[in-house]
């Protein structure tokens, strides 16, 4: 490799490539002012503010663009430069308002520290500088156009990165403006990433508007966004012990200074008012203040009444997949030994958690913790079952920059957050998916053969024969568009597949994991498993459900259960509990006295929500910890306020199974999850001593083989994945099971789809004021055509309906959808899209199939 | 929304670009003969039919001076003001223009019928003072002849 060398200031430079003498100048420490130049950013060259002299080029040089060439000289700081750069600024400020005193980037302004630097004390100019007004039709965003000076960056961000194109430079010369197509309201993702960018005070959050000075920061935390299992980094910068605004980190391994919506926007349910902040109990009916006293004896003593009366198995405990590790870790243990039942699960158990454990079955442990960032390198992604940029917005932009790449993104069914990158897209009729799969599981063992080197596989790939014509005769997809498709992933050489829920939440959701895992099997490929929860792997892995210890040790193995027997100094069960759902049937049926919930929400999270309550209504007992009063809450004996992920430290585990540290920005009266679950166990009579969150992580680390031994100083900096190098942990299973009955639909019928909104996601984005600006209240979002046929209009009042329940809902209309589903989500308390289905399940991956329930749509007349 | 020869004439025009984006000047022209201005339902209908996104569909439309972005007339009176025509009366015709059909430069009769548009030079020095009415061609302009013309745009 030839070294370049390159002077810059009388200070030579040796390069190993090939780079812009800015990336030079800068990696030598030496400063060169810009504007337009942002490194997440293609290069510009439009502000003119790094001109550089080059010795023998005849005219000033943008550093941002020149490359560098070898025995290339250069001068950053000269007379004629500071000249230029000073009439450069110049220029800028003739339509700048000079508002510094009232704006809210004055601080961090690059324009103002340039000013301050070379600029001219005073301007030439006497014509009257342009007025815009200022956009406040957002809640999230502020756009001030006096302030703008026309370096596009977020253009270029909103286009080039986040692949959302909603602004462009409107107009021309000295009208030129940046604006959203409607002129006033973004109407975007809201991922604020163009405010991330922004050198001036243009393009604003509103959420701290007018509230603070950035050098009145006086502390800032790097932790991990609360929302989604994609685990951001997150920078909270916190004044007087509230959160100012919560920023992405350029570097971070996850997200490299992107952010979605949730993540920028979603903090302020931290600081809510509805924030529980005492304990309560329920006396005579009513749920009543008490004192933390009070509360924890009455649940020590009542767990260990029914443990007495009944026995261990009737108290089930419900965990989060919103807490820490440390917190989970602490909620198992707890169920475990000082209650004495493996009846414990979470919520991961409607979908995430049956089918990560199926295809690690057939590929091994680890087969789902595949680095994000790789998809955008991926030659070729396949996306089924849901939107990625919805439910991990992150993970989307990916797939967004693999299509940017011109690498191939295959979609089956529509991917409305890809539509701007046209992906070849295949879309079977309802119902029909298995056959689709089935052919191209068929056409690409002839093209490409089997490996060799998984036979549980291959012998249920054998059996598939299923050819072009009779996938095109049953699932109504054009022969040649088939083909192509299939042509597409038999060439592909790094192929990634992105599972969504909606496959695994269907019925034959266990056969249509198979068949996919076939296709990545003589694809080749890496699996990434959606998941809408920040530590859903998490609370998996610390042991959160009814048959696996710590590290997905099944309980059922002696040498697992003498391990943590021996860490926890009690005997273990070696039967498995009951999982989420045989809680809901065991408590209708009386067999379950108490139900101890831990930062969930069944009643909204689990479907035919109906029943759900029902249950719980007949339990003895219900105790709910969380920092909302929600639904649940609202029915238990006992409420518990906890902290949230702002007020402590602890661990995520992302859905990398990346090992991440939450650290506490904020400070909060009250106790840690774990610290609350500790003391009942203490009154219990089984003594849990943590001296803190690092304390229980250390134990868990002693217990879990996929934590061996690490500690919080290996997993500081973020890069920390098991299993290590990849190794499957746990072997694949000889003989693979799977069902493949699917529902039956009919034609000229409404289906319910569960929606899964980028900007909502549970109890603490419906929060969060900026989040519900966005996206008020619950909605069923029906196609344009349906709309149509129904005569409803947007806002219509409607009353949906099937055979399990019935909700009141305003209708939204969707320009591009399908015309055969009605969708609602399951994020607004007492609106649940769960209210509406029943909740039969896969055999195989005990996920409940979500799909081909009737729904049917009346509007309501005032 | 567009007509079906609209449809086929842009498949057309699309067939002679690299993609789509490439192709949204012609099919902006499209839709501005369609929708008489590049109305946000203009913009909607070419983002969506070539499918790029609406935001830049407007961003390059706004950037062009012929393409239009406020409700026009039915018909589009271009009347030149430049030196020869100026010399020849061609402001005393803006006048006129307003006080008999009350169109302002830049903006549309109060019935809809026309718009103005004051253009530079159209070549026609030698025959001053011209317009373009539409695509036609007329020179040697006076009040009565002015308004004879217009009388066959209704």
């Amino acid at each position: 490799m030839k070294i370049i060398t390159i002077t810059i200031n009388g200070k030579e430079i040796k390069l190993e490539k090939a780079v812009t003498v800015l990336e030079a100048a800068r990696s030598a420490g030496i400063k060169i002012p810009t504007l337009c130049y942002h490194e997440q950013l293609e290069r510009y060259g439009g502000c003119r503010l790094c001109l550089v002299e080059v010795e023998k080029m005849p005219r000033l040089q943008t550093a941002c663009t020149l490359m560098v060439t070898d025995g290339m000289v250069v001068r950053t700081e000269t007379e004629q430069i500071a000249d230029v750069r000073r009439g450069i600024l110049e220029f800028l400020l003739i339509n700048h308002p000079l508002d510094c005193p009232y704006c809210d980037k004055a601080g961090e302004c690059d324009l103002q520290d340039l000013v301050e630097r070379y600029g001219p004390a005073k301007g030439r100019f006497k014509e009257k500088k342009r007025k815009v007004k200022e956009s406040l039709a957002d809640s999230a965003i502020v756009r001030n156009m006096e302030r703008c000076i026309m370096c596009t960056r977020c253009v270029r961000m909103c286009e080039g990165k986040q692949g959302a194109s909603a602004i462009a430079v409107i107009d021309r010369g000295g009208h030129s403006h940046i604006e959203p197509f409607s002129g006033g309201k973004f109407d975007c993702e809201y991922c604020g990433n163009c405010v991330s960018v922004c050198p001036v005070g243009a393009i604003m959050s509103r959420l701290h508007r007018h509230s603070y000075r950035p050098w009145q920061v006086k502390e800032q935390h790097e932790t991990v966004c609360p929302y989604c299992g994609v685990g951001c980094t997150v920078v909270a910068q916190v004044r007087d012990d509230v959160i100012m605004r919560v920023i992405p980190k350029l570097g971070s391994a996850v997200n490299n200074g992107m952010l979605c919506s949730r993540g920028r926007f979603g903090y302020e349910f931290v600081g809510s008012k509805d924030r529980l902040t005492v304990p309560l109990i329920r006396k005579n009916g009513m749920l009543t203040e008490a004192t933390w006293e009070e509360a924890i004896t009455l649940v020590a003593k009542k767990l260990s009444d029914i443990k007495v009366t009944f026995s261990s198995q009737a108290i089930a405990g419900i965990s989060s997949l919103r807490c820490t590790n440390e917190d989970n870790y602490v909620f198992q243990k707890f169920m475990r030994a000082a209650v004495g039942t493996n009846n414990i699960d979470t919520t991961a158990r409607t979908g995430f958690a049956g089918a990560q454990g199926f295809i690690e079955n057939i590929f091994g442990q680890g087969a789902t913790a595949n680095i994000i960032s790789g998809l955008a390198n991926s030659d070729t992604v396949l996306v089924i079952g849901g939107d990625p940029t919805t439910v991990n917005p992150i993970l989307g932009l990916q797939i967004r920059a693999c299509a940017r790449r011109n690498g191939n993104v295959l979609t089956i069914g529509n991917v409305e957050g890809l539509r701007n990158f046209n992906p070849s897209k295949l879309l079977p009729k309802l119902q029909t998916e298995v056959t689709l799969l089935e052919g191209i599981v068929t056409a690409l063992r002839e093209k490409k053969g089997l490996p060799g080197s998984n036979a549980a596989l291959e012998a249920k790939i054998k059996d598939i024969t299923i050819s072009a014509d009779e996938v095109t005769r049953k699932t109504g997809v054009a022969e040649t568009e088939f083909l192509t498709f299939v042509d597409l992933l038999a060439d592909a050489a790094t192929f990634s597949l992105v599972i969504g829920k909606d496959i695994v939440q269907s019925s034959g959701g266990s056969y249509k994991l198979l068949l996919l895992s076939a296709i990545n099997y003589l694809a080749n490929g890496r699996i990434y498993l959606l998941s809408e929860r920040a530590n859903e792997q998490g609370a998996l892995d610390m042991g959160c459900a009814p048959d696996i210890l710590p590290g997905y040790r099944p309980v059922a193995y002696p040498e697992f259960r003498k391990k943590c027997e021996n860490v926890w100094h009690t005997e273990l069960s070696d039967k498995p509990g009951l999982n989420l759902f045989e809680m809901v049937d065991a408590a209708e049926q009386g067999r379950l006295k108490a139900v101890y919930v831990m930062g969930e929400n069944p009643l909204c999270n689990i479907p035919d929500s109906g029943r759900v309550e029902t249950a719980f209504k007949k339990l003895d007992f219900l105790v709910v910890q969380d920092i909302f009063l929600t639904e649940t809450a609202k029915l238990a004996n006992v409420v518990l306020p906890a902290l949230s992920w702002a007020e402590k430290d602890g661990t995520f585990t992302n859905m990398e199974r990346r090992i991440q540290r939450v650290r506490k920005a904020v400070h909060r009266e009250g106790m840690d999850d774990w610290k609350i679950i500790a003391e009942i166990s203490k009154n219990m009579g089984y003594n849990m001593d943590y001296k803190g969150a690092e304390d229980v992580f250390h134990e868990a680390a002693k217990v879990s083989p996929l934590l061996r031994g690490l500690t919080y100083e290996d997993i500081e900096n973020g890069d920390n994945i098991y299993p290590y190098k990849g190794e499957p942990l746990r072997d694949a299973m000889e003989e693979i099971q799977a069902d493949r009955s699917a529902r039956s639909v009919k034609s000229g019928t409404l289906y319910l789809k569960i929606e899964r909104p980028l900007f909502h996601s549970g109890t603490m984005s419906t929060k969060a004021p900026a989040l519900i600006n966005i996206y008020p209240e619950a909605v069923a979002r029906i196609g344009a055509g349906t709309a149509q046929a129904l005569s409803l209009t947007e806002g219509d009042v409607v009353r949906v309906k099937t055979k399990t329940g019935s909700l009141a809902l305003f209708v939204a209309i969707e320009k591009n959808d399908d015309n055969l589903s009605v969708k609602i989500s399951n994020n607004f308390e007492g609106k649940s899209a769960f209210r509406l289905t029943d909740c039969n399940l896969d055999p195989v991956t005990k996920a409940p199939c979500l799909d081909g329930i009737e729904i049917t749509i009346e509007k309501v007349t005032a | 929304m567009f007509n079906e020869t609209s449809i086929k004439e842009i498949e057309e025009i699309r067939t002679k670009y690299p993609n789509s984006r490439a192709a949204l000047l012609p099919v902006l022209y499209v839709a501005q003969r369609e929708f008489g201005w590049l109305s946000p339902e203009a913009y909607e209908a070419v983002a969506d039919l070539l499918n790029v996104p609406k935001a830049t569909a407007r961003g390059v439309g706004t950037f062009y001076a012929m393409y239009k972005q406020k409700p026009m007339g039915r018909h589009l009176i271009q009347l030149c003001t430049n030196v020869s025509c100026m010399i020849l009366g061609a402001e005393k015709l803006v006048d006129f223009l307003k006080s008999k059909y009350g169109i302002e430069p830049g903006g549309m009769s109060p019935d809809g019928r026309f718009s103005l548009v004051i253009m530079e030079c159209i070549g026609a020095c030698g025959t001053a003072p011209a317009m373009l009415v539409n695509d036609n061609f007329y020179e040697n302009l006076d009040k009565k002849n002015l308004e004879e013309i217009l009388g066959k745009y209704q």
